[in-house]
């Protein structure tokens, strides 16, 4: 079995678009969450969400590829130039032709259905533009990436809602260490900030109104984001034959189904998908060193994952750190998991363990080292980073240092 | 007021799958079981009857504590009763704006 290492790192966050901009923002605890602008935006309540600013298509693609790109196409796509440029791997028309092509989203190009369908039944449109379909296709940002890229190997959407990013990076992992392929560009994008989504978020109940507060007792819900982050990931031989800088490996990675509830969750699949990540790494739980928890924000999730956290890693859990990034970043949705596995490979890449922002109280039902505001220089060997979506799919990943 | 809170009842009967005369003014919602989703279906079925927005966020379901579920405004949709005067009043608000 092959061995796999994460060679580059691109990102589009609602905190920067560079390394240089994200690792600090999310070691200093500077959320995102604020003010957003969308179009139609009287529709919805919700005044808050983690938008990506600082973002200008009309610089980054040609006005031929930019008519193509719904903005989750977008993301994805200078995601994935920044992480083969951050790998300085020179992917030759040979290597193009074996490189995988994972993409994970939950919900595709949702500003273009927005858009259409506004003009369609608001506007009474009798015609859509014909590149619609193109464009909100939920496989359409692997496409645009392979065809920006060159890159003909193996290529597919995840589309596991909140936990597509992680099912992606896994499933590319996997091909790899089985031969399948020697590199991918792997990870989530997500553009869900139009006022349909966010009536229907709002609808579910779950938003906060003010700030995501993950694991802290004055937590009032989950607050939206958006992005992208995509990985370079390559057989560790030919990456350090080129003598590439590695970030970190990927150990293992485990999925399971709760079976349970649409919305609610379960402690238990959880618990089993990260054993299924510890076994396939053949790792014991008392290994690990960091958490990049799920963390929404939601009393739900926070205190279901506590749980299965107490489950899995026993005494272990209350001596490892634990902490969300959704403080920073809002929840990206399909993007989520892949930014949490770049802040996951940065923390031990960096040996420092990121906070979780906005923490303002202890909540007895989540016990656990939250790593509560303030960053931790520490030995991180071992790193995990869990995803678990709607429905009850569930994605962990576990890392190691280089 | 009576008309409101038989509407109310009818239609946590309906949600729930509860006989109507098993609900009464006092009946307090969490006793009955309920999950977060048929709250949060019992909160939108309301607001389309009514045409109102009642403020809700889900959190307030797993509220361990009365100030949690304050902050969370839980706290005046606990029994039908509360539920009602709730409802009467973002009705009556809405009439006189």
């Amino acid at each position: 079995m092959n061995r796999v290492v994460i060679t580059g790192i691109g990102v589009v966050s609602p905190v920067g678009s560079t390394i240089e901009e994200f690792w600090p923002a999310l070691v200093e605890g500077r959320s995102a969450i604020g003010p957003f602008s969308i179009a139609r935006s009287e529709r919805v309540s919700t005044r808050i969400a983690a938008q990506v600013s600082q973002f200008d298509p009309a610089t980054l693609f040609e006005p031929k590829q930019l008519g193509l790109l719904d903005r989750f196409s977008q993301f994805a796509v200078v995601a994935a130039r920044a992480s083969v440029r951050d790998s300085g791997l020179d992917i030759s028309e040979r290597l193009a032709l074996e490189t995988a092509t994972v993409i994970g989203s939950a919900s595709g190009g949702q500003t273009t259905v927005d858009d259409s369908y506004f003009k369609l039944y608001s506007e009474n449109s009798p015609r859509l533009h014909p590149l619609t379909i193109p464009r909100l296709m939920t496989s359409a940002a692997a496409s645009h990436i392979s065809m920006d890229l060159g890159l003909r190997g193996p290529a597919f959407c995840v589309a596991t809602a909140c936990a597509a990013g992680t099912h992606a990076i896994g499933l590319a992992f996997h091909m790899i260490r089985s031969g399948q392929a020697p590199v991918a560009v792997a990870g989530g994008a997500e553009a869900c900030l139009t006022a349909g989504t966010i009536k229907a978020w709002e609808s579910l109940r779950v938003l906060s109104q003010d700030t995501c507060r993950p694991f802290s007792r004055t937590r009032s819900g989950l607050v939206l984001g958006e992005g992208a982050a995509v990985l370079l990931l390559e057989e560790r031989a030919q990456a350090l034959a080129r003598g590439a800088r590695v970030y970190a490996e990927i150990l293992g990675f485990g999925m399971s189904a709760d079976a349970h509830d649409i919305t609610a969750s379960d402690p238990n699949g959880p618990a089993r998908a990260m054993r299924a990540a510890l076994n396939d790494a053949r790792r014991n739980a008392a290994e690990v060193d960091y958490v990049n928890a799920h963390g929404t924000g939601t009393m739900q999730n926070d205190r279901s994952e506590t749980a299965a956290l107490h489950d899995v890693f026993g005494s272990h859990a209350k001596r490892m750190a634990v902490s969300s990034s959704k403080a920073v970043l809002g929840h990206g949705l399909g993007a989520a998991g892949a930014l949490e596995m770049a802040v996951t490979a940065l923390a031990v890449h960096r040996q420092t363990i990121p906070p979780t922002a906005n923490f303002e109280e202890v909540d007895p039902d989540c016990d656990l080292d939250v790593v509560p505001n303030v960053a931790r220089q520490a030995d991180v060997n071992v790193a995990m980073s869990n995803s678990f979506a709607f429905g009850g799919l569930n994605a962990v990943l576990l890392v190691s240092r280089a | 007021m009576q008309a409101i809170t038989d509407q109310v009842r009818e239609i946590i009967s309906r949600e729930l799958k509860i006989p109507f005369e098993r609900l009464t003014p006092d009946t307090a919602l969490l006793d009955l079981g309920v999950e977060s989703l048929d709250l949060i279906e019992i909160v939108f079925a309301l607001e389309e009857k009514f045409d109102i927005s009642i403020p809700f966020n889900a959190n307030a379901l797993a509220a361990a504590s009365e100030e949690e579920s304050s902050r969370v405004g839980l706290a005046s949709l606990r029994t039908i009763a509360q539920i009602s005067t709730a409802v009467q009043e973002l009705i009556d608000a809405k009439t006189s704006a």
